[in-house]
């Protein structure tokens, strides 16, 4: 790998918490451009405050978190929006009280303001891309099934044109049906060219798209690699999975 | 307080006023300013029984005062009873109102409860204080300075005194009711109603009893406030006033004893002290409103820092250093980062003492939750038999903890029946279910963040102590023996936790791990049948969680503890678990031993995905699996 | 009675009005603003000041006022609201008393509790209906409360800001992060939370006669409450329709215990029916019948079709 390609996300040594305690202690990673990269670690392990770091809505104590080569630690949410963070949200997903394409046009709110000539384009390819998108787009989006949801809070973050999309436990709160449907779309979008940081925790749906892992312990990445060079034993013993994948590795090889 | 340190301040409450008042030439509307004042702590002292206690905002307050000042004026004005009765019968009749106007809040929380408050006062005010018959036209009604035989209330000094005494019983009996478990129910309930109901607090009825209780030293301190003013009507107990003594209490600081007291007081005093000391006219007449002004700033100010007030602000500044000093003191003979394990803790013996082994405690059958359109219990069922330790493992969103929260009542399954050693508890809430026997913690650690470790230990054993209500706040000898037994556990836990340090610190100040191993300890000590344990290992250092294994096996085998235990740390389930129920997308796939839920094939995918598995041979299709078999050992 | 419903519609607008302002900044904070109506008087005092001290038009103070108010509500957003935003609804619902308490007091410092009148903009003798006479000034209010009513529906929905706001209350965080600003949409809805109970103020002022300090709260808090609360606390229109309910309501209610010993029996009744709408439809009245209109109307449509 050539070094002088300049990361996508980079995060350096970032620490953070809240009151008196510390929930990251120097926390480093890199996306590299087109990648799907994977946060994995066990509850509490500060997966999510480590999205929220680079989301920017939990501050950094220390360290430095760059986009593209450029430091926006000091931005708020909004603009390292139109910095070029993309969001898919955990949890309840979408504006329910909105219709879809009022979703769809709150996603494109900094593209609105800066290039409000592109956004007609911008809709009409998200339903090219989505055409179920575009039957229900007068549709409250509260009233649509669970994945047709997640597809709209994908086109929602996608209609800013991000070059990162940060993907927050896409399988929390979803049923594993949809969850899969969800992971397809997310790989069709990264074959597109979109850069995408994926936070879960279901190491199950998770490995089956990343192609770089960073796993975090106890608010520090303890393990960081591609996917395909992974040590999985190392990998099921941070996860704490250790012995079903042995177990099963040991029987596969009887 | 002691009996004889209230005794002597209750002479000195009595003598000095009256004697100053018969002796000095003190004038005497002096003393009137300062009864004005108690008067005002009385009302900071009631609100804040329920509002700093129990946590439910009331901003009508003042339509529980009136009630009974319009109680006690009538019954003594009209009816010509003795005062006595006159301030029996209206904190009687303020509990009674403040009961009915508590109603709402089994339904209501925060801000909708706060608005059905206003809406109570407002009708009181515009429409219930202004019926003739109890106004008589709009002057209002009368409150004669009490008398009681020959002692007669009628100056000011004198009825300062009879109003010091009152402040005493109002203060005392505040220090028995937060020593109490009654008490300690309003700070579980404020606290987090889900963690106060796992340790068996009936969080309906503590909230009334907050409700009533607040109505009725509102109803008492109404009384006085009639008595010293003489008449009374509905502009007395206006809205503006009423939303003054939130302020008051606020800037006191919410659950604050001292800093309610004391600010009801100076809010009482300053204004009329003010207008009378400066004499410089372009200000003289603007004074007490210019005291309003400052003490409007004031309350923003405060409210802006610390919504928990200036007291508040000084109290977490203050803590804040001594959780350093105790981080410290903890960590002198531990690695850094490292938070301490669990050790050997003192186990009360079980609600159900020892069971037999083989006897079926926890029986979960076919239950089914749904959230919406999700359905994340599906037909769940299994059995716990005593002594075993279960884990119950899946994936993330595998419906664990909605299956936790089904079993312990905190959600409504749409069908199925949970029974605890043989009872049927299906129908039961949450916090009978803990008193029949299930402990649990929370994933999302379960304690009451803003109360200390004691506190919290002390609140985890509420449903062992079985004293009454009215004894906790006449704090009889047996309400006395019963605390020292719980407050000797809770030390006794504190110690060999090694926690001394914290022992008085709010838990908000330790880490993940500190507070994981508190919340066992406050699970424990509710005495439990049964041990439901919901990720105890998130957040844990790996060296507090091997640890855990040795513990949950010694609960098991010394204590006779049953364990039912919802983890993602595998290696410690299959270590210590004798049976595991294997949940994916709410359904149980798979229940047994560990070694064979190891070589089971749903487990593993459900695991691992499609692809591992099937790398891992499990699965038919075995062409993939052959090539990446190396790369999966190396 | 029907002259009680015409006033109730009177009236009852008003009581929209101040409700839209209160559902406007629970949509883009989550708090209820209980110094709305103290807001209102203010605006009051400062327009009396300008027309009876100085020599100032109606229409010229009544803007003025109505700006004044506008930014009274936003300086307490940046200064209170903004610092607060670690702290729960309810402490920043605590802190809007503070802020009615101070606007009294200083209205109570600055200017003395006697009665006074602030004439409306229209004179003429106004129009009668079912034996009511209204006024020239509350036609005028009819008027403009349907125009803000229209005027702030269409900017809800039409504009992306709009659309943020109504996206505020489902999901701040998640506002953020498609990248619209929190801070401005609160600042927006604080500011006109103000102007609009400023508004509402100096419309209902000569139908009522006299104000003194806090006043507005007294009579109006809880009637506005109850309007915003059978709207479903965040529906603009549903505040509109529930302004004119209970308006309506304690119209009626008067009209019915009009002689009787029971004074104030229309506080009563509010009273109840904030107490029944919490307790049996928490969504808001507006909104269960709306939806079970739809309802209705689906069934309807789809049987006319098979």
């Amino acid at each position: 790998m050539s070094d002088d390609v300049t990361p996508r996300l980079q995060l350096d040594g970032i620490a953070t918490g809240f009151g008196g305690n510390t929930v990251l202690h120097g926390v480093d990673l890199t996306v590299a451009p087109g990648e799907i990269a994977g946060v994995l670690g066990l509850n509490g392990a500060g997966k999510s405050v480590t999205m929220k770091v680079v989301a920017g809505l939990q501050p950094a104590w220390e360290g430095r978190v760059l986009l593209d080569g450029h430091d926006i630690t000091d931005l708020p949410a909004e603009e390292r929006v139109a910095a070029g963070l993309g969001h898919v949200t955990q949890g309840r997903q979408v504006f329910d009280g909105l219709t879809v394409e009022q979703n769809l046009r709150l996603g494109a709110y900094t593209l609105r303001r800066r290039h409000p000539e592109r956004y007609a384009e911008r809709l009409e390819a998200m339903f090219t891309r989505f055409p179920r998108l575009k039957d229900r787009r007068s549709q409250p989006a509260g009233t649509m099934s669970g994945g047709e949801q997640a597809m709209l809070a994908v086109g929602r973050a996608l209609m800013s044109n991000p070059s990162l999309l940060l993907v927050d436990e896409p399988s929390a709160g979803l049923a594993p049906a949809i969850v899969a449907e969800l992971f397809d779309l997310l790989r069709s979008v990264n074959e597109d060219g979109v850069t995408i940081l994926l936070v879960e925790q279901n190491v199950a749906f998770a490995l089956d798209v990343v192609d770089s892992v960073h796993v975090l312990q106890r608010g520090r990445v303890v393990h960081a690699g591609a996917t395909d060079e992974l040590d999985r034993d190392e990998l099921a013993a941070h996860l704490g999975i250790g012995r079903l994948l042995t177990a099963s590795v040991g029987r596969s090889g009887r | 307080m002691t009996s004889r340190r209230a005794a002597a301040l209750a002479a000195l409450a009595v003598v000095a006023p009256v004697l100053l008042g018969h002796t000095t030439g003190i004038a005497s509307v002096w003393y009137r300013i300062v009864a004005i004042g108690v008067t005002y702590a009385l009302m900071t002292l009631s609100l804040n029984v329920l509002m700093g206690y129990a946590g439910q905002i009331s901003l009508g307050h003042a339509g529980f005062l009136a009630v009974g000042a319009y109680t006690s004026g009538l019954l003594t004005s009209r009816a010509d009873l003795s005062f006595v009765i006159g301030f029996i019968v209206a904190g009687l009749v303020g509990g009674a109102v403040a009961l009915l106007v508590g109603l709402p809040a089994l339904r209501l929380r925060g801000l909708l409860l706060a608005v059905t408050t206003i809406g109570f006062l407002v009708m009181m005010t515009e429409s219930v204080l202004q019926w003739r018959w109890l106004s008589r036209g709009s002057a209002g009604v009368e409150l004669p300075r009490p008398e009681l035989g020959p002692i007669s209330l009628a100056e000011n000094s004198d009825y300062l005194a009879f109003l010091l005494l009152l402040f005493l019983a109002f203060w005392i009996l505040d220090e028995h009711l937060t020593s109490s478990r009654l008490g300690r129910g309003f700070l579980g309930i404020r606290e987090d109603e889900q963690v106060a109901a796992s340790y068996g607090i009936d969080i309906a009825r503590t909230k009334l009893t907050a409700f009533v209780l607040s109505g009725v030293l509102a109803g008492i301190a109404g009384a006085a406030f009639g008595h010293l003013a003489l008449l009374v009507n509905s502009s007395t107990f206006s809205l503006q006033f009423s939303l003054s003594i939130v302020a008051w209490v606020i800037i006191g600081g919410l659950g604050s004893r001292v800093g309610v007291a004391v600010s009801g007081l100076l809010f009482g005093i300053f204004p009329p002290t003010f207008e009378r000391l400066i004499t410089w006219d372009p200000i003289r007449d603007h004074l007490d409103n210019l005291v309003l002004v400052i003490g409007a700033t004031l309350f923003l100010v405060t409210i802006t820092i610390n919504p928990n007030g200036f007291v508040g602000a000084v109290r977490e500044k203050r803590e804040e250093k001594e959780a350093d000093a105790a981080r410290k003191a903890l960590r002198a003979g531990l690695d850094d980062a490292e938070d301490p394990t669990l050790p050997s803790l003192p186990v009360p013996p079980a609600r159900h003492g020892d069971l037999a082994p083989g006897t079926t405690v926890l029986e979960v059958s076919d239950i089914v939750v749904r959230f919406g359109g999700l359905t994340a219990v599906d037909h769940a069922s299994f059995e716990v038999k005593a002594g075993e330790i279960v884990g119950l493992i899946g994936p993330n969103g595998a419906g664990k903890t909605t299956l936790f929260d089904a079993i312990g009542g905190f959600n409504q399954p749409r069908s199925g029946s949970v029974r605890l050693l043989g009872r049927d508890l299906s129908d039961l809430p949450a916090h009978e279910r803990a008193n029949a026997g299930l402990g649990r913690t929370f994933q999302r650690t379960g304690l009451a963040m803003a109360l200390t470790v004691r506190e919290n230990l002390l609140l985890a054993q509420y449903a062992l102590a079985s004293y009454d209500n009215l004894a906790a706040l006449a704090r009889t000898s047996a309400v006395r023996d019963a605390e020292a037994v719980l407050g000797a556990r809770a030390d006794e836990v504190i110690e060999a936790l090694g926690f001394q340090a914290f022992s008085d610190l709010p838990v908000r100040h330790l880490s993940g791990g500190q507070r994981r191993i508190v919340e066992i300890a406050c699970t424990l000590a509710t005495a439990p049948d049964l041990l439901m344990l919901d990720e105890p290992t998130a957040g844990m250092a790996p060296a507090a969680v091997e640890n855990l294994a040795d513990r949950l096996r010694e609960l098991r085998d010394e204590h006779g503890r049953t364990i039912l235990l919802i983890e993602h740390h595998v290696p410690l389930v299959l270590d210590v678990c004798d049976r595991i129920v294997v949940l994916d997308q709410g359904r149980v796939i798979a229940t047994g031993e560990p070694d064979a839920i190891l070589s089971d094939a749903n487990v593993l995918q459900a695991y691992l995905g499609e692809r591992a598995a099937r790398q891992a041979g499990l699965l038919p299709d075995d062409d993939v699996a052959g090539e990446r078999d190396g790369e999966l050992v190396g | 009675m029907t002259f009680a419903l015409v006033s109730g519609v009177v009236v009852g607008a008003i009581y929209g009005l101040f409700a839209v302002g209160i559902v406007l900044v629970y949509r883009g904070s989550r708090v209820i603003n209980f110094a709305a109506p103290a807001l209102g008087t203010f605006a009051l005092y400062l327009a009396w000041t300008m027309t009876h001290e100085r020599t100032t038009s109606w229409w010229t103070a009544a803007i003025l006022a109505i700006l004044a108010t506008g930014a009274i509500a936003l300086l307490f957003e940046r200064l209170v609201v903004q610092r607060m935003h670690a702290a729960s609804p309810l402490a920043i619902a605590v802190a809007t008393i503070g802020l009615m308490l101070l606007l009294t007091a200083i209205e109570l410092l600055f200017w003395d509790p006697s009665p006074r009148f602030l004439p409306g903009p229209l004179e003429g003798d106004g129009i009668r209906v079912a034996g009511l006479v209204i006024s020239p000034t509350q036609l005028l209010s009819l008027v403009v409360v349907a125009g803000l009513g229209y005027g702030l529906t269409q900017f809800l929905r039409r504009t992306d800001f709009g659309l943020g706001v109504q996206a505020a209350a489902m999901d701040p965080a998640a506002l953020r992060l498609v990248g619209v600003p929190l801070a401005e949409v609160s600042g927006f809805v604080w500011a006109t939370g103000g102007m609009l109970a400023a508004i509402a103020a100096l419309l209902v002022e000569p139908t009522i006669g006299a104000f003194g300090p806090g006043f507005m709260t007294q009579a109006f808090f809880v009637p506005s409450l109850a309007a915003a609360l059978v709207g479903g606390l965040d529906d603009v229109n549903g505040a509109f329709v529930g302004g004119i309910v209970v308006g309506v309501l304690s119209e009626l209610t008067s009209w019915a215990f009009l002689g009787s010993s029971v004074p104030g029996a229309s506080t009563v009744a509010v009273f109840i029916l904030i107490v029944v709408v919490l307790l049996v439809v928490p969504g808001g009245l507006v909104g269960a019948l709306r939806e079970r209109l739809r309802t209705n109307l689906l069934a309807t449509a789809t049987g006319g079709l098979s």
